[in-house]
């Protein structure tokens, strides 16, 4: 009877029978278990890198960048200033080919393909892989044709009207322009123009979305509003995002890599390296390498 | 070869740990006067510590409003973040364990002057809860420390806490008949349980130290489940 | 009660109006030697632009005030004549108006061929890239009588053997404003901020379509000033016309590319060169008609270049 009352006056209650061995854990429980993004092996890969190295003649820009980016997800590369995140970025829709001293080596497969192949035409890369940049830069038409220029050139079958409403609306900016689709680009806000440059980029219908600091010269509502949109954006699209704002990328990303900034020995040359590449939860609550402890907690810049 | 940035925020977390590991000083003395005045029967020194768990109550809601300003402020990420839940969760196991005090004090003039007293259970109680406030001392040393040995060996210290409460226990059963003796032996068997309880604050302290440094939640085994059959 | 006199008050009042008048003076002072200077600055600026206008006013007046008598239709339909009562700038202004309708037929799709392709398709680190660079910039600089010689010796004569006509004329005037042209082209299409083009090859667009649809457009108001200046430069050139055997006393009017011809700055040099003082008068009207087709025709280039740069 002594047993039962001393069971019953104890709180706490343990799931096993037996009592564990002297030494043993009852339960050890990872947090990152209870959230999705953990598991990649069921997921599609988008891109490969293996190896990639990119110079800018002699000077090395960024080395050894091995990872994989996975389908309909937002990748965030951070960060901090030279260590290559745009031109890691670059080459995947490459951009890279238009500066002349860019060398890119290693492997880097978009869906199986080698995006560098001696039969790809980098043109046709970048129909599909479309890219947002860090300073909006709308053309000199109004909205309607700029939205329009990318269609028309590509040829695409449709109806123009059609193909810029459903651009624009895709890029939440088809109720405040609805009205002046004939006025200048230019007369729109910084935020509105983004978001003018992201539907321009939508309009063709591509596969990946590059974003290059899209929202670092701009207010933090528009900010809001374009992180509001990616999230939307990455249903139908695989994004990859360059930010140096941290809490940006731990607010958009599904996986992040950090890459640092390594100085050769004469301190010359300084090109970038990935340090840690792992699902953003992971990377902002318990990261497994000290410097991106270090950066992410802010103590190193 | 990198400076260090982020020092104002740096210090402020470094003066919220000491301000909500200071808690645990406070339950340490206050506990000390609870037995004091348990051993002696000092009802004087048990209104004192009912009045004191003002400070500690204090010190709870100073260290959580410093945690949700840090919060909301500063965005800290990493270990940084796993810190934060950590003492928080801290503090509420110091203003419970104050709470236990104050219970066992408030039991303490209940039991009369002259009450029949078991010699046995007293010395166990007192045993007890010098026992706890060794815990105690050691819980905030590994949190301090981030000491993960240190604070995985808590577990055994409350050990002996619950095999002092398990002979309490009996104890208590056996005066159980007396019936001069039975009211105290029931007191002090309430007393034996919060003491067993603040016992397990302190395993949960080392616990969340250990959280701390592996980013795991590690359940300690326990020894509430009995080795042997008693009896 | 507050009319008796309170002396804390009063030196309170006359402190706060003292300290006020010191920082309104600080604040509006400004040191007298910056004073001066910039009144000078400003006074030598205005008198730069004076001498300017005055000159250009002095001149037209000049010739306004001189040709008045002759300024009249008679001028415009008369053809040439040794007769001053009977002399006109028909001819020449027919003259003129083919010459420059070919030069400018000429000099666009070639100045900014020429443009485009230094800009857009050499790197800029090529040897050959900058050797083209320094020889144009020289070419702009020799003078037009050499120009002269070159189309007598190789268009009129030599190898094109195109005789003395209007498209020699035209041919010769564009080599000599080419690389007016190329020049302002090159800067207006370097102005295209280099982000547009990324913009447009970044939505898949070739190195043709962003040349053609994004860059063009956009550097037309610099190209069309390069023409304008062109023109300009064109309409008022005598030296290389005389070797292309432009004849002074052409009583036709000149009919097409392959025909003779004459100018107006060459009817005016003739006229001014006559001892008589009726053909002064006459060659003070000619300037005054020649500077009008000239306004006239910039008038309208830029009128064309306002419109399409308002048009987006």
């Amino acid at each position: 009877m002594s047993e039962l009352t001393e069971e019953r006056f104890s709180e706490k209650t343990d799931a096993e029978e037996a009592p564990p061995a002297p030494g043993e854990r009852a339960i050890a429980v990872q947090p990152g278990r209870f959230h999705a993004a953990g598991d990649i092996s069921s997921l599609e890969k988008v891109f490969e890198l293996e190896d990639i190295s990119v110079s800018y003649g002699d000077a090395p820009a960024v080395k050894d960048v091995t990872l994989d980016i996975y389908k309909q997800e937002v990748t965030a590369l951070i960060g901090p200033s030279g260590c290559g995140k745009s031109t890691l970025i670059r080459c995947l829709n490459r951009m890279n080919d238009l500066v002349p001293t860019a060398k890119v080596t290693g492997r880097l497969l978009y869906h199986g393909e080698d995006l560098y192949g001696p039969k790809v035409d980098p043109v046709q890369v970048r129909k599909l892989i479309g890219m947002v940049f860090q300073k909006p830069n709308p053309f000199p038409k109004s909205i309607y044709d700029n939205i329009a220029f990318g269609p028309r050139i590509l040829g695409m079958k449709g109806d123009m009207d059609e193909i810029v409403e459903k651009a624009l609306r895709g890029a939440a900016l088809w109720d405040e322009v609805k009205d002046r689709l004939d006025s200048n680009a230019f007369g729109l806000s910084g935020g509105q123009q983004q978001r003018l440059c992201i539907a321009r980029c939508i309009a063709v219908e591509p596969d990946v979305i590059l974003m290059d600091e899209p929202c670092s010269a701009l207010d933090p509502i528009s900010t809001g509003k374009i992180e509001d949109l990616m999230m939307e954006l990455k249903r139908e699209f695989s994004i990859v995002i360059v930010t140096h704002n941290m809490q940006q990328a731990a607010r958009v990303s599904d996986r992040t890599a950090f890459l640092m900034v390594e100085l050769d020995s004469t301190e010359q040359n300084r090109w970038g390296r990935i340090v840690e590449y792992d699902a953003t939860e992971k990377i902002f609550t318990n990261p497994s390498d000290p410097r991106t402890e270090d950066y992410v907690s802010g103590k190193v810049g | 070869m990198s400076e260090r940035t982020r020092v104002h925020y740096q210090e402020e977390l470094e003066q919220l740990e000491e301000r909500a590991l200071g808690g645990i000083d406070l339950v340490v003395e206050t506990l000390g006067r609870t037995l004091e005045a348990l051993e002696h029967h000092d009802v004087e020194l048990a209104e004192l510590v009912i009045a004191d768990d003002d400070r500690i109550d204090g010190r709870y809601l100073e260290v959580h409003q410093s945690i949700l300003t840090l919060l909301a402020t500063q965005g800290p990420v990493a270990t940084d973040l796993r810190l934060i839940a950590a003492l928080l969760h801290l503090i509420k196991s110091v203003e419970r364990m104050g709470d236990q005090c104050v219970n066992i004090a408030k039991l303490i003039p209940l039991t009369g002057h002259d009450a029949p007293q078991d010699e046995r259970m007293l010395a166990d109680l007192v045993t007890m809860g010098r026992q706890v406030k060794a815990l105690l001392g050691q819980a905030k040393q590994a949190f301090a420390s981030r000491d993960v040995e240190v604070a995985r060996d808590l577990v055994r210290g409350d050990d002996v806490v619950d095999n002092l409460n398990r002979e309490c226990f009996r104890l208590a059963i056996e005066i159980g008949d007396e019936l001069e003796r039975r009211e105290w032996g029931m007191s002090m068997m309430l007393v034996a349980r919060a003491l067993e309880r603040m016992g397990d604050n302190a395993v949960d302290i080392g616990e969340q130290a250990v959280f701390v440094v592996t980013g795991l939640f590690e359940e300690f085994e326990d020894a509430s489940k009995p080795r042997a059959a008693t009896g | 009660m507050s009319d008796e006199f309170n002396p804390r008050t009063a030196r309170a009042e006359i402190a706060i109006a003292g300290a006020r008048g010191a920082t309104a003076g600080i604040l509006s002072d400004q040191p007298r030697r910056d004073v001066i200077r910039n009144s000078v600055f400003a006074s030598l600026l205005f008198l730069a632009i004076t001498i300017a206008l005055v000159g250009l006013a002095l001149l037209i007046g000049d010739n306004l005030i001189k040709g008045w008598p002759r300024l009249n239709m008679d001028l415009l339909t008369n053809g040439t004549s040794s007769l001053p009562d009977n002399a006109g700038l028909h001819s020449a202004i027919i003259g003129t108006l083919w010459i420059m309708a070919f030069v400018i037929l000429f000099i666009i799709p070639i100045g900014v061929g020429t443009a485009i392709f230094l800009e857009e398709y050499t790197s800029k680190q090529s040897r050959w890239a900058r050797a083209v660079e320094v020889n144009i910039q020289n070419l702009a600089a020799v003078p037009s009588i050499i120009y002269g010689l070159l189309g007598l010796a190789f268009v009129a004569r030599g190898p094109l053997s195109l005789g003395f006509t209007v498209i020699t004329a035209s041919i010769t005037l564009t080599l000599l404003v080419l690389p007016i042209v190329i020049l302002v082209a090159r800067e207006a299409i370097r102005s295209v901020p280099p982000s547009i083009k990324e913009g447009s090859m970044a939505l898949g667009a070739t190195r043709l379509q962003t040349t053609r649809k994004q860059v063009l457009p956009a550097a037309i108001p610099g190209i069309a000033t390069g023409v304008i200046l062109a023109i300009s430069r064109a309409i008022g050139e005598t030296a290389p016309l005389i070797p292309l055997g432009a004849a002074t006393f052409v009583t036709y009017d000149p009919s097409g590319p392959a025909s003779g011809f004459t100018a107006l700055p060459l009817v005016i040099f003739n006229w001014v060169k006559q001892p008589q003082a009726e053909f002064q008068v006459l060659a003070a009207a000619g300037i005054i008609v020649l500077l009008a087709v000239l306004i006239a025709m910039n008038s309208f280039a830029i009128w064309l270049r306002n419109r399409y740069e308002q048009r987006w």
